[in-house]
Parts: C-alpha cells; structure tokens; sequence
C-alpha cells in the first residue's frame, strides 16, 4: 500500500510518480492526437464565443468568471463525468506530480478511453429512458439498454446511429438493447412518439397532444403526425422457459382498433375526436413536424420508422444535434443553454446562442462523434471554472461551474469502491449488476435515484439519503477497523503514522487531500477517542457523510 | 382578521415555497403581538386554522391487484354472477355486505360505499397509478401520489416524523412525489412489525454524538467558497435526519409500545400490524399514511383466495375505524379502502375473476363523511353501474373535499405547465350532506 503523502512524493519526483500510476501511459495515436487537437480548438472556441457573447454584456451581479479549479477539483469533476468513479489515491498522486502543460487534456483523452466512460453515460441515459417507464415491467429491458449502450459508446459509435438503433428497433427486448425505448413506453403509439421527441430532438411535442400549445407554436394535430409513424409497433408477451419476455415487432396486418385514440389493433393513428371521445376521430399523416415531410398513410411499420430516423439524423436538422448538445453541456457544466435541458422550444431563448450553434454544428461535422463532444466541452475553460451556488434567472450564465448531485450509480460505486466491498460480488447471473427491485444496486437506486432530466434544482437531498448513510449496516460493516480484512483494518495495520491514514481516508473517499484544518480536528479526534480503531472508524464515518461525497463540484 | 393580515395569509399561501405559510405565521404573530397591531382574536382565528389543518389525515388501505366487489362490498347473492359467496346484514339495516367481513359490518354506520366506481383502465400499472394520481401515466408530467398531495398540502413541515409514511412490500406503480420534488416522496416502512431500515444509530449514543461532531466540525472546518450553499443544506438535512432518528417520538413506529389488547384488537399479521401503525404515527402527527395488502389479483380460486383474503383485512380494517373514533380521531381522519379495479361479474373457467374496471366499489369513512349509507349501485349481475356514476375524479375530488384541499389547485411542472391536482370531476356530495 502507498503511504507516501503527496508533499512528500513531490520531492521524491517522476520515477515514483510512474511506479505509483501504475498504468502507463501510451503514446496516443494520430487518430486520437487529431481528436485532442480539435477538441482543444474547440475548448478555445467555446470561452471566445462566451466571452463575446454573454460576459462582455453582464446582465445582473457580477461578470467576473470564477477562477479555473484546483487540479484535485479538476481531476475527481472530471473523473465522475467521464467514468462515473473517484480517481484512484494513485491517479490523484499522479495527476498532482505531473508537471506538464497538456495533463488536463491528457487525463480526459485517457478517461474517454476507459470501459467505465461507456458503462458511465450507458447508465445515465438507461436512467434518462426509463425514469419515465409507463410499467414496472418495462424494467425487464434495463439491464440489456445498459449493456448495449455501454458497447457503442466505448466503441465510438455515433449518436445518430445509435438515436436511430431506438427507433428502428424490433426484437427481444432481453437480447436487442436499442427496444428500450419502445419497452419503456409499453409500445404506446402516443407515448413513443412523445419520448422520441423528447429524448432525441428536445422537443416537448406532447403537451400538444390534447389541447394545442398555449405557449409554442406546435399544433395538436402535428402530435398526432408524429405518432402516425408509430401505430404499427408492437409489443408481444414471448414466454421463453420460466422467463417471461417481451418482443417489439411490426404489425402490418390487422383489425381496426377496439378503443378510440387508436389504440390497439389499427394499421393507422388517429386524432381522437375531443368533444366525442369514443368516436373514432380522424386519420393521421405520418407528417414530420420540424419540415413537413411526409409518408402515405399504408405504409409499413419498418418503413415508417426508417424514415422518421433519416429525417430525425439528417445534418438539415439541427435540433437533433442541438438537444445531444444541450444535455451534455449541461451535465458536464451545470446549466444548460435551455433548461429544462428536453426542452428546446421553439420559443424557449438559449442562453447563449452562438456557442450552442457552434458545438452543434462541429458536432454534425464530427458525424455526431459523442467522445469529441466530451472532449471539446472538457477541454474549456467553462468546464474547468470552479463551482459556485445556482444562480439566479436574470445573472449572468456559465461564470463557473455548477455543483450536481451524484446520481445512483455514482454514489454505489464511489461508496463500495471507497470502502473495498462488493455487495454485487456474489450474485450471478441476470440479477447481478442488475437494475431491478432484488439487486443492491436497485436497492441503492430506491434512495439516491433521480430522473436526469429534472432540472437539478428540484433534486434534493432526502432524509432516507442521510439515514442510509449514517446507519445502513452494510456500511457499519464496512467500516469495521477490527476486521482484519476490511479496508480500514489493513490501512490501520500497515500504518502506524496517524496522518498517513487520515491521508489515505480522504483520498480514498473524497479524491483529495486533507486541509490542515481537517487533519488538525482528525488528529485530535483520534488523541481524544478510547482508542485507534473506533477514532478511524469515526472518522471514516464523517468522510461517507460529508457534503462532498455525494456532490460533483 | 384586519386586512392586511388577510393580504399576507394570501400571499404566504399562494407563494408556498418562497413565503412559507409557517414562518409567515411565526414572525408576523410574534411580531403582531409584540406591536399590539392585530387584535387577539385575529391571532386565534389564524391558530384555529393552522391546527384544523395540521388535524387533518388521511389513511388509504391500499388492496394491491384488484380486490373482488362480489366478495367484499357488493354481494350478488341472488344471481349467478355472485357465485358462492352469501350476504350478511350490517349494523345499519337495507346495507349488506359480503359474509366474507362479519366485523366490518358491525362498523357500518362509519362507512360509506361507493358501489358505482367506473374508470377504463384494466391493467394493473396504469390503473394502479391512475387510483394513486387521478391521472394515467404519460412519460411528460410525473403526476404526484396522492399521499404526496396531501402531505404537500396539508402538512406543516418542522416535524420530527415524516409527513407521508408507506407501510408495506406490495406497492407497485403507485407514484411518489413527481412534480412535486421528492421531498415529497413516501417514508418507507417495508415491514410494519420492526423499525424503519437505518433508523437507529449503529453505535451507542454517545459515540454517535461524538461522530456527528467531528462530521460537523470537519464539514465547517474551511470556507468552501464553490459548495458553501450545499453545506448549509446538507448541514440542515443532517441535523434533521439526527432528530428524527433520536426523537423519542420515533417511539411512535414501534408498535410494541402498544398495550397487549390493543395489539390483540387489530389481530394478527402483517396488514393488521399496519393499521395499528397506521393509527400511532397518525396520532403522533403524521399527515398521510397508506398501508397495503396485497394478493387481490385473483384469476384461479377466486373464493377461496378472497375469504383468506378478507379475513386478514376484516378484523383490522374494523377495529382501525373503531379505535380512530374512541380516540375522537375519526372525524378528522380520512379511511379509504380501493384496490386499482374490480373484479369480471363472469366467473371464469378456473373460478377465477379477472381485471374489471368498469364497475367495481370503493368504501370511505371518517374525515367527514356520513357512514352508514351506499351511493350507486350496480345491475344485478354485476356488470354495468345501474345509477351514479362515479369517476376516478370525482372520487379524488371527494377525497381532497373531506381534507379540505382544493382539487382545481395548479402546481407547475418542471417546463413551467399548469398541472390542476385533479382534472376535473366533482366531489360527491352524497358522501358527505
């Protein structure tokens, strides 16, 4: 184990740096260098527009841009984002030591190469699809759009295929990832075609879906347009052995539909007649509403889906782009160009206009590369400002960072890889790792879940959050200095220098080192405790509840 | 009240959130007092109002997977169609309930059926969530529970206990707090006979003293310019989570603390430790609790099924009704018992009864309505709602007219819609006149 403190290995300099990194670094290829090269281009691009375009003419309060953060800040903000987990004690030593000018970048190039970058964001947008499930049964498919996601980001897939892969998926939704979408929705024609819109083009068509818009300028009957590409999706019950399953697949053979709205059964959607419900109201056009375009009514499920994901992916369709960008933006800076983030208008104002149409565009000529817009947004300076508190409406946007709660999976990871447990260790087979009401992971996910796409202000913090981690047992246990094998007992044993452990908690559970003021009151406590173990564990206690630990700042 | 108080009671309550009515209600009495400039009966007069409101609560006995109106609260003995479940008369005459709940017919003159519920949704989730929210799921507004409502609404905040407490593992699709945030989200009791999961410290008092002021002297230990804000909550949410967990009114969950016969009243098993807990924590000042019994969902062996069913529910459900009137809790209390639909008046091939949403009962007591009576009734086979309609609205609105809440009240969703509490519908009044 290392238990060298970081003051002391600055002196000790590079050759142990490299010893305690452990992964060396490889040279990067061209093809990546190229990818570096445009993303900081790029990085630069985005504090020039903003700097013209928002800081030059503050609105309210200050207009001074929060100084660019420690590298401890840096690298643990930029580790949870890329790959979802706390820098390792080793890769924060590293990062500290290592003097040269390009490591920021460097550590984002080496992250977006990381497995966890895809297992992360796979994660995320899981959360973003099935937040909004209409069944609980939708969960079956969770695990799968986990998987499937998981694989095309890490293999570099672009965001136009994989947003098409949704909306041309048929299958088992067990085996084919890409029907999640569908499965969330129970293949509802109106709640597929409102997710679709939401998900992919930011675009809250539905609210049309009733009444049309008070506010913006979508019309009720162009809801149903789009939900004319969809009445031909279906969802089979399939009984596979013991385990039940559901397919989607197309039907393009049928009877009318037994109930209004169209329901189920018909070939074709229709506009339920709002002052006779029960009427079978009038027949959609599949229409796209963004352009107008058109298919014939008749035609098949598969062609109708194929050629909504041409018209949706097309480079002429800038919302597309613009609602990947907006969600990653504000995921990875803190406030969106619009919020809520699915929600783009038409008449909602973007925050700053010119470096949305920026990132959008270079995005489209990226061929929707997602690991080049990860790049070029960590690459600014609007990323790597400190965090301070949301602001108000009428201040000015994107003068620091904002602070985001971790999600989930971020807190069960950081939490179990902190504390060196496994509680997903033993279980085998679908179950483990899963998503579903049995695993610890689901478990977790009960009480530090939340819907990606609520605005982080309406995120709080809840009572059953702090209880889990004040009293849960599975922490007590985990916490146990007397155990030999634990975490904390191998760290007490093989180091008698009280704050070399103090030390070694905070990287281990907070990425960084101790203030003087944190390891005056941490020694302190262990000279008052009864003894050397309960004063640890105590203190190991305090870190798992501080603020910090749940934040990404 | 002098005008200006008026004013400010309106603005506080429209501007929830930013004025809190409480803290309004604090300073401005305080204050008022203190400059003589309101009189003393404008003082009570707002008091009064604030302790009604705090005195109102709301049980929901939640019956997972569609409870069979045959076999419960709309006998059909006379037609096939009934099967073979017989009717018993109640202790109120011309009302007769199933043979199946012997004590609950005994408690009839505090209960009122609603036999002409009718909604159109026959799969469990939606209906499940469409009984919870008087709304269908869609994947754009995340419609409040009503627990969450009414705890939105009616609690006064500050307590040490939750205001919204679930009791129970048989929960599905049942919503939370949406829209509302999830500082609105049930407490959950999975298992009414042992203490909530981390509600105890898992050190003995003093050291968990000692933990949480090394956590507090660590958390203040610099100034954080970048999370200082989130320190400040997240200190709040500590201290209040602390209290909570050391309160002695966390006394209140542990139901035995609760006299031998008391406990022997409400009878054995899970759903019988429920309502008991149901009773004590709605005592104890908690706003909305909802207890499930699950297993409705009776497509073989309905008879059976039912009657091991109901007689895990009669027993509890009577004494719950009868002890919240002994302590004069039921005039304030709201006790609804629903499932998410009915079961088919056909009984199928494995004698089983399947989903049936089209006419299916609901009963209510306390909180203001007049027990002892029916509103609507069925054919007399069972299949259609012969007279009085009534909708999943209308019973919503019924239900937040006893709480006292106004179901045309719109909260916004994140995208800055308009979402009325209910959509419609009207309260019945028959419940309540």
């Amino acid at each position: 184990m290392r238990q060298v403190s970081i003051a002391a290995m600055a002196v000790a300099g590079l050759s142990i740096l490299l010893l305690v990194e452990g992964r060396a670094q490889e040279p990067a290829g061209p093809e990546t260098d190229s990818l570096q090269a445009a993303a900081i281009a790029a990085g630069e691009r985005i504090d020039g527009l903003l700097a013209e375009e928002v800081f030059s003419s503050p609105t309210q309060g200050t207009s001074e841009p929060a100084p660019l953060t420690s590298d401890q800040v840096f690298l643990r903000r930029l580790t949870l984002d890329l790959a979802g987990r706390l820098p390792t004690p080793g890769e924060v030593t590293a990062f500290a030591l290592d003097p040269s000018a390009d490591k920021r970048w460097r550590a984002a190039e080496r992250l977006l190469a990381d497995e966890a970058f895809g297992r992360n964001w796979a994660r995320y947008w899981r959360d973003v699809i099935f937040y909004r499930r209409s069944n609980e049964q939708a969960l079956l498919a969770a695990r799968t759009v986990e998987d499937y996601l998981s694989d095309e980001f890490n293999s570099g897939a672009g965001w136009d295929e994989i947003a098409r892969s949704f909306v041309e998926a048929t299958g088992d939704v067990r085996e084919q990832g890409s029907t999640g979408l569908i499965m969330a929705q129970m293949a509802e024609t109106a709640e597929v075609a409102s997710e679709t819109s939401r998900i992919f083009l930011g675009v809250q068509i539905q609210c049309a879906q009733c009444h049309d818009h008070p506010t913006d300028r979508w019309k009720r009957q162009q809801f149903h347009e789009l939900a004319a590409f969809f009445p031909r999706v279906a969802l089979r019950p399939v009984r596979d052995g013991m385990m039940r399953t559901f397919e989607v697949a197309s039907r393009d053979r049928g009877g009318p539909g037994r109930r209004p709205g169209n329901r189920r059964g018909a070939l074709e959607h229709h506009m339920p007649d709002l002052a006779d419900p029960s009427a079978r109201g009038t027949l959609m056009t599949p229409t796209f509403f963004l352009t107008g375009a058109q298919l014939e009514t008749g035609t098949s499920d598969l062609d109708r889906r194929t050629t909504l994901a041409d018209w949706m992916t097309a480079e002429s369709n800038p919302w597309f782009a613009r609602a990947f960008v907006n969600r990653i933006w504000a995921e990875l800076v803190g406030e969106g160009f619009y919020e809520p983030i699915d929600d783009l208008g038409p008449d909602r104002s973007c925050s700053a206009p010119a470096t949305m149409e920026f990132l959008s565009s270079e995005f489209i000529a990226s061929g929707y590369n997602v690991k080049w817009l990860f790049a070029a947004i960590t690459a600014s300076e609007a990323y790597q400002r400190e965090s301070r508190p949301r602001r108000n409406p009428d201040e000015t946007p994107f003068l620091a960072n904002r602070t985001q709660p971790l999600r989930s999976d971020q807190v069960f990871d950081v939490l179990t890889t902190a504390l060196g447990v496994n509680p997903e260790g033993q279980r085998r087979g679908r179950m483990a790792g899963g998503y579903g009401r049995g695993g610890p992971r689901g478990q977790f996910a009960a009480t530090f879940g939340y819907d990606p796409s609520d605005p982080r202000d309406e995120v709080a913090a809840s009572i059953p959050q702090a209880l889990l981690l004040m009293n849960s047992r599975m922490i007590a246990g985990a916490i146990n200095a007397g155990n030999p094998r634990g975490m904390l007992g191998r760290v007490l044993q093989t180091t008698s220098d009280n704050e070399q452990v103090v030390l070694e908690l905070y990287l281990r559970c907070l990425a960084r080192e101790p203030s003087n003021e944190e390891l005056a009151a941490c020694l302190v406590h262990v000279r008052t405790a009864p003894d050397r173990g309960e004063a640890f564990e105590d203190i190991l206690w305090a870190l798992l509840n501080r603020t910090e630990f749940v934040l990404r700042h | 009240m002098s005008q200006e108080i008026r004013h400010h009671v309106g603005l506080a309550v429209r501007r929830q959130g930013v004025v809190g009515r409480r803290d309004f209600l604090r300073v401005t009495s305080a204050a008022g007092l203190a400059a003589g400039s309101f009189a003393w009966t404008d003082l009570v007069s707002l008091r009064a109002d604030e302790l009604r409101r705090r005195g109102m609560a709301c049980i929901l006995l939640w019956m997972q997977g569609g409870p069979s109106q045959f076999e419960t609260f709309d006998p059909k003995p006379g037609h096939e169609n009934g099967g073979e479940t017989k009717a018993i008369s109640t202790s109120v005459p011309g009302i007769e309930l199933a043979e199946n709940l012997p004590h609950l017919a005994g408690m009839m003159d505090k209960v009122a059926i609603v036999r002409s519920m009718t909604t159109r949704e026959g799969n469990h989730q939606r209906a499940s969530f469409l009984l919870h929210t008087a709304h269908v799921p869609t994947a754009s507004i995340r419609y409040p529970t009503l627990g969450s409502v009414v705890a939105h609404e009616l609690a006064v905040g500050g307590g040490e206990l939750p205001a919204f407490v679930r009791i129970g593992r048989q929960f599905r699709n049942v919503g939370d707090g949406g829209l509302l945030g999830s500082v609105q989200d049930p407490f959950a009791v999975t298992d009414a006979a042992r203490l909530p999961d981390n509600a105890q410290p898992t050190t003995e008092a003093a050291r968990y003293q000692r933990r949480l002021s090394l956590l507090e002297r660590l958390e203040t230990a610099d100034r954080r310019t970048d999370i200082e804000q989130e320190i400040v909550e997240h200190r709040g949410l500590y201290k209040k989570a602390a209290r909570m967990i050391r309160s002695p009114r966390m006394e209140t969950f542990d139901i035995g603390r609760e006299p031998e016969n008391i406990r022997g009243a409400y009878g054995e098993g899970d759903f019988g430790a429920g309502c008991l807990l149901a009773r004590r924590l709605v005592e104890a000042g908690v706003t909305f609790v909802e207890v499930a019994l699950g297993g409705w969902d009776t497509h073989d062996d309905n008879f059976n099924r039912t009657r091991g069913l109901t007689a895990r529910l009669d027993q509890p459900y009577a004494y719950l009704l009868e002890d919240l009137a002994q302590r004069g809790m039921l005039d304030k209390t709201l006790v609804i018992w629903m499932g998410e639909f009915g079961r088919t008046p056909r009984i199928n091939p494995r004698t089983g009864r399947d989903h049936y949403p089209r006419a299916f009962s609901v009963a209510l007591a306390g909180g203001g309505v007049q027990g002892g009576r029916t509103i609507g009734r069925t054919n007399e086979a069972g299949t259609e709602v012969a007279d009085r309609p009534v909708t999943t609205e209308d019973l919503f609105c019924s239900f937040y007219h006893s709480l006292g809440i106004d179901p045309s009240k719109e909260n916004m969703s994140p995208i800055g819609r308009p979402i009325k509490i209910v959509d419609g519908g009207q309260a019945v009044s028959e419940l309540f006149g």
